[in-house]
């Protein structure tokens, strides 16, 4: 069998395993991911038909929520804290200590916001799933995070 | 091109060559395997696989990864195994290039460190076992293949 056949079945036959046991698996992958779905007004925050746990949200409604004292959690790794971070926004590394004081703060069915950096940093997106696999059911992830609020200019807090 | 002597390796040392990158390969493989979720997660933040395809990629790409893995160190279709390692190696390499030039600072996902970021240190490492996997190809005298066997076997 020369390589380029070779080639073509470990491409082949493991594909083909991947794909049968996603199929079997009870938590299966779609084939094709969603895009989280991104609201725009805080009236959809209490929409009784909200079936997605983690939604995404703009500059324009992440002011208004922090202007409703609504709990920010900030997703950035702690060196990036020095620039500052949202007033009042919470963070811990250790996903066990940041869940337990969301929810001493507000439960787990309550909106609050999840930021990063910037809309490419992801770590947001990573810590909402965390989050709602630790059975937070209304998480916000604020699309343009940290770069978004500074570029408004709106105001930041020193993080000690 | 072939560099000079680079095909003259002695047999224990394509052997070596061959365990460690099977097992990088298969240790890569493990938690993506455990968790596709955060695997596709980890595709997604590259932003360069498109119609969410990330989902389709983290679901068959571990396999393959386990599969020559295994390959590699059972001595079983090497010449295809370190063919596919060159490509996925060289893949890696430029999504992880890729988001270096456009200013993304996220996870690799490379399923070996958690938290391990992309960066010029990822880069070497890859480079690194691009070389070992073009050294195993062009050196036919190896050892421990059983499939298909070699005159050395």
């Amino acid at each position: 069998m020369n390589f380029r056949l070779q080639f073509i079945y470990l491409i082949i036959v493991p594909s083909f395993l991947g794909l049968g046991v996603n199929f079997i698996n009870q938590n299966s992958l779609p084939l094709v991911a969603k895009s989280i779905e991104e609201i725009t007004s805080s009236d959809h925050l209490k929409s009784s038909n909200q079936l997605a746990n983690i939604r995404k949200i703009d500059i324009k409604l992440a002011l208004e929520l922090y202007s409703k004292k609504t709990l920010f959690v900030d997703a950035r790794a702690e060196e990036y804290l020095s620039d500052g971070i949202i007033p009042g926004a919470i963070f811990n590394d250790d996903i066990e200590i940041l869940s337990s004081k969301i929810d001493s703060v507000i439960g787990l069915d309550s909106a609050f916001v999840v930021y990063c950096s910037d809309d490419d940093c992801g770590s947001s997106e990573d810590l909402a799933f965390e989050l709602q696999d630790l059975g937070f059911t209304n998480i916000l992830v604020f699309s343009g995070g940290w770069k978004s609020w500074t570029d408004s200019g709106y105001e930041i807090q020193k993080y000690e | 091109m072939k560099f000079k002597n680079m095909n003259k390796v002695h047999p224990y040392i394509i052997l070596f060559m061959r365990i460690v990158l099977g097992l990088v390969f298969i240790a890569a493989s493990y938690d993506k395997l455990l968790n596709p979720q955060q695997f596709a997660r980890d595709i997604s933040n590259y932003h360069f696989i498109p119609f969410g395809l990330e989902n389709f990629v983290a679901i068959i790409l571990p396999w393959i990864e386990l599969f020559i893995g295994t390959s590699l160190i059972l001595g079983i279709m090497i010449d295809g195994s370190v063919l596919t390692t060159g490509v996925l190696l060289i893949m890696f390499n430029f999504l992880v290039f890729q988001a270096m030039i456009r200013g993304f600072n996220i996870e690799c996902g490379c399923g070996l460190k958690e938290g391990e970021m992309v960066g010029v240190q990822k880069l070497i490492e890859n480079f690194t076992l691009l070389i070992f996997s073009y050294t195993i190809f062009i050196n036919k005298k190896r050892i421990f293949e059983f499939y298909p066997k070699t005159t050395l076997s």
